[in-house]
């Protein structure tokens, strides 16, 4: 089986946000996120990449994993950047301010759910109270999707080795097609068959886990903290403006 | 006489696409019985299994488990006492951890959380998994996979324990050592596969299904010395396809 890179990779380090309440964790470090989406002012915006920058430090995550994981959204935001500083609306600092805040909420994303195994922020998910439905197709698509590649890198394997090769025609189109077809049609038999498993052990539609978290003084102390920054952040903006 | 816990009479299923599956199977199983169902591929064994807790139901035939029928009203009960393992471990471990997928069952049957704790901790004992609770099904090898399958119905302390190809994929030593653990289990046991060998050795009644039809059921050590019967099933035993001087003494006996 081949290694997959996984958000969950440095779950297992130890950290004053490793563990930190992951509801508590998660609720905050969102408020923050938004927080920083909205600062309208450049020199408030890298003040929050800063805050940012501080809490994946002291996450210990390390910044090379974190840099791996960010290059897509650094492609993006790239271009991004170039494209809004050369209209008229824009302008330099405009697209300085879109770039900063989109940094900071990225880097965000790891001490928020880089710093607990994955199925533990499932379980966080669902203690929220966030939509049944919803934590349940996050959490069987992350159990499945690597047996799916897994089934797709097979059905690649066995066509590479009768024969087929990749290359910049119809027929290699329609035959990929074809092969994500059938990937369709698979996936689909398994879904019933996992669905019959469920239902053999008395799943109801609603997905049951014990849990043992516990929420501390510290945990609502450290959530306190980032909200009243998150707060004050978008506060200092208004007075200063 | 013996308390039947599995009766089915005159069972048939057909599949949507008009594949008939099953055709007119009538069994039935005691107590502590442990039965192994055998048949070349297509025979109708999953279907069969399917329908001892209800997954499946035909309106052809009856199921009668712990001598109630199987109906829609008391699916709930009937899956209490028969703990299915699905053949393919990807599809009964569906959870993100071991753990909560072992104690999926017991969650679901209403279990206080303490009693959650203690079926879980049991179950992977028996299985000889403890100690792999916070691990993720998709790294773990066949072998552990299968066995953790098995202890996620074993939280559940079923009466009826049915498994379908328990010893598909598995190297010899993992087999063994899961023909063991299923010989240790003293709940009524019904077992689908093509592992002459480990039926020979976990059930003394074996019957064989072939084309939807049972066309043998009798003790173990019978339908295995009738060579000719396995044959005709598509079932022949290596010893009579490898030449005698090619046999060694593992196919000898
Ligand atoms: N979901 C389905 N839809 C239609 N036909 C099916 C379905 N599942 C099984 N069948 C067909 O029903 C027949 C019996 O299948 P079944 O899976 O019960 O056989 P089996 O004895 O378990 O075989 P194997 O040894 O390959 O597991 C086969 O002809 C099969 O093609
Ligand atoms: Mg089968």
């Amino acid at each position: 089986m081949k290694h997959h890179p996984e958000i969950d990779k440095y779950a297992g380090l130890s950290s004053p946000i490793h563990n930190w309440d992951p509801r508590a964790k998660l609720i905050a470090i969102l408020g923050l996120i938004v927080a920083i989406v909205l600062i309208p002012d450049l020199e408030i915006a890298l003040v929050g990449l800063a805050i940012a920058l501080t809490l994946a430090l002291i996450s210990r995550i390390p910044f090379s994993f974190m840099l791996k994981h960010m290059m897509w959204v650094i492609m993006f935001i790239a271009p991004l950047f170039v494209i809004v500083s050369l209209t008229p609306s824009g302008g330099i600092e405009h697209a300085s301010l879109i770039a900063v805040k989109a940094l900071a909420a990225v880097i965000l994303i790891f001490p928020m759910i880089g710093t607990m195994r994955f199925d533990t922020t499932v379980k966080a998910l669902e203690r929220l109270k966030i939509p049944s439905k919803l934590v349940q197709m996050i959490m069987f698509a992350y159990r499945y999707i690597f047996v799916f590649s897994g089934e797709f890198q097979r059905m690649f394997t066995s066509l590479t080795s009768r024969g087929f090769r990749k290359r910049t025609n119809i027929y290699t189109l329609s035959t990929t097609g074809k092969l994500i077809g059938m990937l369709f049609v698979r996936s689909l038999d398994r879904s019933e068959r996992v669905f019959n498993a469920m239902v053999s052990r008395g799943y109801e539609g609603n997905l049951k886990t014990l849990v043992d978290f516990e929420m501390h003084t510290a945990d609502v102390l450290k959530a306190a903290i980032l909200i009243a920054i998150a707060v004050a952040l978008n506060v200092v903006c208004l007075t200063v403006v | 006489m013996m308390e039947m816990v599995i009766s089915i009479a005159n069972l048939s299923y057909t599949y949507h696409d008009g594949t008939p599956a099953l055709k007119g199977v009538s069994l039935d199983i005691s107590r502590g019985e442990s039965v192994g169902v055998i048949g070349p591929n297509g025979a109708g064994k999953t279907t069969l299994l399917l329908h001892l807790n209800g997954i499946l139901m035909s309106n052809n035939g009856i199921v009668k488990i712990l001598g109630i029928e199987a109906r829609k009203e008391n699916i709930k009960g009937i899956r209490r006492d028969v703990g299915l393992v699905f053949q393919d471990p990807d599809d009964q471990l569906f959870m993100p951890t071991v753990f909560d997928d072992v104690a999926f069952g017991p969650i679901n049957m209403g279990y206080a959380e303490e009693e959650v704790r203690e079926r879980v901790a049991q179950a992977l004992e028996w299985v000889g998994m403890d100690g792999c609770e916070q691990r993720s099904p998709q790294h773990l090898s066949v072998g552990e996979k299968r066995r953790i399958a098995i202890a996620t119905i074993l939280s559940m302390s079923p009466q009826i324990l049915v498994i379908d190809e328990p010893t598909a994929n598995l190297d010899p030593r993992a087999k063994w050592e899961l023909t063991v653990l299923l010989r240790g289990m003293s709940m009524t046991k019904i077992v689908a596969s093509h592992d002459l060998e480990m039926i020979a050795a976990l059930c003394k009644r074996t019957i064989i299904l072939d084309d939807g039809k049972i066309v043998a059921d009798d003790a173990t050590r019978n339908i295995m010395s009738n060579i000719a019967l396995l044959e005709s099933h598509g079932l022949a035993p290596a010893s009579r396809i490898i030449e005698p001087q090619d046999r060694g003494p593992l196919l000898n006996r």
